[in-house]
């Protein structure tokens, strides 16, 4: 095959440029998926095949990449060219770039490569994400290959930033420099990534695998409590080693990682991971991809049994140099500053310049040095910004920038005296935003603006209550202050809603016939202590109340928080019942015919939905009883919520059971009013008509939520310990919202009385 | 020679325009459903500076209201190779350029109607492998952009200018020496 059917002059240019520069294995990687990219245009490669292998390089599909979007009114076909690139996935459909940043690290020459490939590739914005990656949209299949090889010229990889492998590495981006460090994570973090890339033992996973590192536990640092597999920083006896922890997670159900060691010495943390990525992908679910995280199997097999299978696999392994070998560079992570060291933050009396040193500028472990948190909105910088930004490192800092997991990036090893003139500079490319780290600073993941399985627009609510919130800046309390808001367009948790102070996911609910984009609130959870602690779902508020619910329960906290109460005892002490009974007021959804803007999600100007054409009057009335059992659903899980936080773990188990019972119920009331509530009816009858017809099946998820409910119907919430109830509210949770996402699908279809 | 791919044009807004991210996102989601053009999605960039506002994907080609250079305009981008001469490439992709700003003059829902300056034009090749932005780039494909320029202003009407910022892609500044509209350009195209 000639190389010329694969190659434009752009990339005939930057493969003829750079081949030489590329390690051999990541220049093996790319020639090979450009030949892959002609053999599929050739039609001698399966498109599944070809999407797996576009996966592991990084390069996912995108929102209407099947060729529909919703214009408002109707759902038009994209008029693509018939040629695919994975299931229903157009070939020339605009897709999604991940590029892998491991523990954060970025210099100026990258940032400049990043800015280039924006323009070049994407739309001109790179987009920070919440694992330490970077993003850019709109690209181009055939345009991989090229950005690729500039990317590997620069010691940058995309492989396995998706697919079922070890992803992105992250660590804490303050490792070495935070003042609570006990040590430098770094060179361990870059050793894992280097170590398990492309390793044999990593690639037969059933799906992801995230590790994270932090050099502290007190700190949210790299939130190794929501990864599959994390180390934290410890001496002991003088000796350098970590807590391992193994098979936290977050994704719909969110999963505590396991203590797995108290002490892993630095040279045997490589095997130990090794053999649980070798217990990982022997043992693990292949199959369904909902119970396929290694925290499901770790919750399979126990954790005790678990730790015995990966210790007698560590006994198993063939030494490797590799295991040790990189301890002997370790000094080649150490940063030198660029500058003298300062001699102090002092307060300039420019209130603008003073506040933005408050919540942005974060004092080192070495004196007179500050590492600078630049706010990104939405995780958005453009490339002429990040160009310049290039010029501002190189004239501050010593090339040692990280990304941030809350969408920012950090300059470390600024000079405290450096920071007027460092602020000056920033300001002049719109780069100033004070407000890092705060309740100002909102995460969002894409949600529907470029995910395929946004629900709720994440990115246009986090912009608005930014915007409110900044007008509001610098007469907020300064307890409501430091809260944190993390807002996702589904029940994935790209955002890590779940470690929020406030976290918000996107839902649907059918409002008098039409689908409203709603956002499930979830309270309590907390960002510090490597995202120690999960907040609980509290109910479904549309889109457009937000931001009014948010200052309700934040003027709530302001007023009646204790000296020193932080926001999730505030919430315990108060009760989620009774702040969700304070915000009523303002959650109320108008009427259509009232205020159409309900109706609208943010950040967009189409109708979220139409009326449901195929229910008339009568059918008015079965929507109406549905609507009705729904909400019971929502009250049965909620007191559940509350009976757990209350200790009482017996009653909670059994009422999240209860709820799905009344949500399955509620979908068949669409049939059949008088159906019974034997639980034992309600299942037969939503597995043979719900279940096995589809119609409960997520578009995305599949029928994982009514797994959820087979299993709960199992042991029905009794004889659960403390752990399997929460987890089982959570499920319940997920398989309460599935019933109203596919109760509002059949309503847009027309297929409410159709569902036998 | 080049083959001149990923042609870009943009066509600046007069100074001092302000116009409405939020106008011109519904304007251009109108496009979608009712262009010949194949348009996916529309995106909000109005959060960040320096880069684009308003984002219209699209297969062939995509628009933006664009904010690059801190100079507001309509932004017109080819995405996809394009076939025939570099001459034929530059005209069809700078009429395009025209139409569309013409479209967004006549839309009736802006409630101040963009006022494009078509004697005010940058012309940038998106793709630093084929189009370095140095003086050999400029000898290439300035007599093109010439043949193309003496035809829309008129002989010795205009200027053109390399962007002398070697980290920038190839482009262009045209600049007429009097206003012009974007129907005269277009008919000077006709």
């Amino acid at each position: 095959m000639s190389k010329e059917l694969y190659t434009s002059d752009g990339a005939k240019y930057w493969r003829e440029t750079l081949s030489e520069h590329i390690i051999p294995e990541w220049r093996k990687n790319v020639d090979e998926f450009e030949a892959d990219i002609a053999l599929k245009k050739m039609g001698k490669i399966d498109f599944k095949l070809f999407a797996e292998t576009r996966l592991r390089m990084g390069a996912y599909g995108q929102r209407y990449d099947n060729g529909h979007r919703y214009d408002g009114k109707v759902v038009r076909q994209i008029p693509f060219p018939e040629e695919f690139k994975g299931p229903d996935t157009y070939w020339d459909a605009p897709g999604m770039q991940r590029i892998k940043l491991p523990w954060g690290g970025l210099n100026a020459e990258q940032m400049e490569l990043f800015a280039d490939l924006a323009e070049e590739y994407s739309d001109g914005i790179c987009h920070i994400t919440t694992r330490q990656a970077i993003q850019l949209h709109y690209i181009h299949i055939e345009n991989c290959p090229s950005m690729y090889r500039r990317l590997a010229a620069l010691g940058i990889t995309t492989r396995e930033a998706c697919g079922n492998a070890v992803r992105n590495v992250s660590a804490d981006p303050m490792a070495g420099i935070s003042p609570a460090d006990v040590f430098d994570v770094t060179p361990y973090a870059n050793a894992v990534f280097e170590f398990l890339l492309g390793h044999p033992d990593a690639q037969d996973f059933g799906r992801k695998f995230k590790i994270a590192l932090s050099g502290n536990k007190d700190e949210a640092a790299g939130l190794v409590n929501i990864h599959d597999l994390g180390l934290i920083a410890k001496i002991k006896d003088g000796k350098r080693g970590f807590e391992f922890y193994v098979g936290g997670g977050l994704g719909a159900v969110p999963y505590a990682a396991h203590l797995f060691s108290d002490f892993v010495t630095e040279d045997e943390i490589l095997p130990l991971a090794q053999a649980v990525c070798r217990v990982y992908a022997r043992l693990g679910e292949k199959k369904k991809r909902h119970r396929a995280r290694i925290k499901f199997l770790v919750a399979d097999m126990g954790f005790e049994n678990f730790r015995d299978t990966v210790i007698a696999e560590r006994a198993k392994l063939t030494p490797d140099p590799r295991w040790s070998d990189y301890l002997k560079n370790i000094d080649r992570f150490q940063e030198k500053p660029s500058r003298p060291a300062g001699s102090g933050i002092a307060k300039t009396g420019n209130a603008e310049f003073d506040f933005w040193v408050k919540t942005n500028v974060k004092p080192q472990a070495q004196a007179g040095y500050a590492g600078v948190i630049v706010t990104l909105p939405l995780g958005d910088i453009t490339s002429n910004q990040m160009r310049e930004l290039a010029d501002i490192v190189r004239k501050y800092i010593p090339d040692t920038v990280r990304t941030v997991v809350e969408q920012n990036l950090l300059l470390r090893w600024v000079s405290e005296n450096d920071l007027p003139a460092l602020y000056a500079d920033l300001k002049a490319i719109g780069l100033n935003l004070p407000g890092a780290e705060s309740i100002l600073d909102v995460t969002a993941c894409p949600g529907t603006d470029t995910c395929k399985l946004g629900v709720s627009s994440s990115r246009g609510l986090a912009g608005e209550l930014r915007k409110q919130l900044a007008e509001k800046s610098t007469h907020l309390d300064e307890a409501v202050r430091k809260l944190r808001i993390k807002v996702s367009g589904c029940f994935n948790s790209c955002s890590h809603h779940h470690i929020a102070d406030i976290g918000f996911y996107g839902i649907s609910r059918n409002v008098g016939g039409y689908v409203v984009p709603h956002f499930q609130m979830v309270l309590g959870g907390q960002f510090t202590h490597n995202g120690g602690t999960f907040g609980i779902g509290v109910g479904g508020i549309a889109s457009k109340a937000v931001p009014a619910v948010v200052e309700k329960i934040t003027g709530m906290y302001a007023n009646s928080r204790q000296p020193d109460e932080n926001f999730h005892d505030w919430v315990d002490r108060t009760g989620k019942a009774t702040i969700m009974q304070s915000v009523q007021d303002v959650m109320e959804v108008p009427a259509y015919e009232k205020d159409k803007s309900y109706y609208v999600d943010w950040g967009d100007v189409r109708e979220y939905s139409v009326k449901d054409k195929g229910i008339g009057e009568c059918a008015g009335e079965v929507v109406t009883l549905t609507d009705f059992g729904l909400k019971a659903a929502d009250r049965e899980l909620f007191e559940g919520q509350l009976r757990y936080e209350a200790g009482d773990i017996v009653s909670a188990g059994a009422r999240a059971y209860q709820a799905m019972v009344f949500a399955a119920q509620a979908l068949l009331k669409l049939n059949d009013v008088d159906i019974s509530g034997n639980p034992d009816v309600v299942m037969e009858r939503f597995t043979k008509e719900f279940f096995d017809t589809g119609l409960f099946n997520d578009p995305f998820a599949g029928p994982k939520f009514a797994q959820y409910y087979f299993q709960g119907h199992t042991h029905r919430g009794v004889g659960l310990d403390k752990e399997k109830t929460s987890l089982f509210l959570h499920e319940s949770q997920l398989f309460v919202e599935a019933a109203h996402s596919c109760y509002a699908r059949m309503s847009m279809a027309g297929t409410s009385t159709t569902a036998a | 020679m080049i083959n001149l791919q990923n042609i870009q044009w943009k066509i600046h807004l007069a100074e001092g325009a302000t116009p409405n991210p939020h106008e011109w996102f519904k304007s251009f989601g109108t496009w979608i459903p009712d262009s010949p053009e194949v348009f996916v999605d529309v995106a909000d960039y109005s959060h960040v500076e320096d880069g684009p506002v308003i984002f219209l994907s699209g297969h062939n080609v995509a628009y933006s209201l664009d904010g690059a250079g801190r100079r507001l305009g309509l932004l017109y981008e080819r995405r996809q190779p394009a076939d025939g001469s570099n001459a034929e490439k530059l005209l069809e992709s700078f009429t395009s350029t025209l139409q569309h700003a013409a479209l967004l003059e006549a839309d009736a829902s802006f409630t101040a109607k963009p006022d494009f300056v078509a004697g005010d034009i940058k012309f940038i090749v998106n793709n630093r492998g084929i189009a370095p932005n140095n003086d050999e780039t400029f000898a290439t494909l300035k007599p093109e952009l010439e043949k193309l320029f003496d035809k829309v202003y008129g002989p010795n009407a205009y200027t053109l200018t390399r962007d002398q910022d070697k980290r920038q892609r190839f482009t262009v500044h045209v600049k007429a020496n009097t206003w012009v509209s974007v129907n005269a350009a277009l008919k000077s195209l006709a």
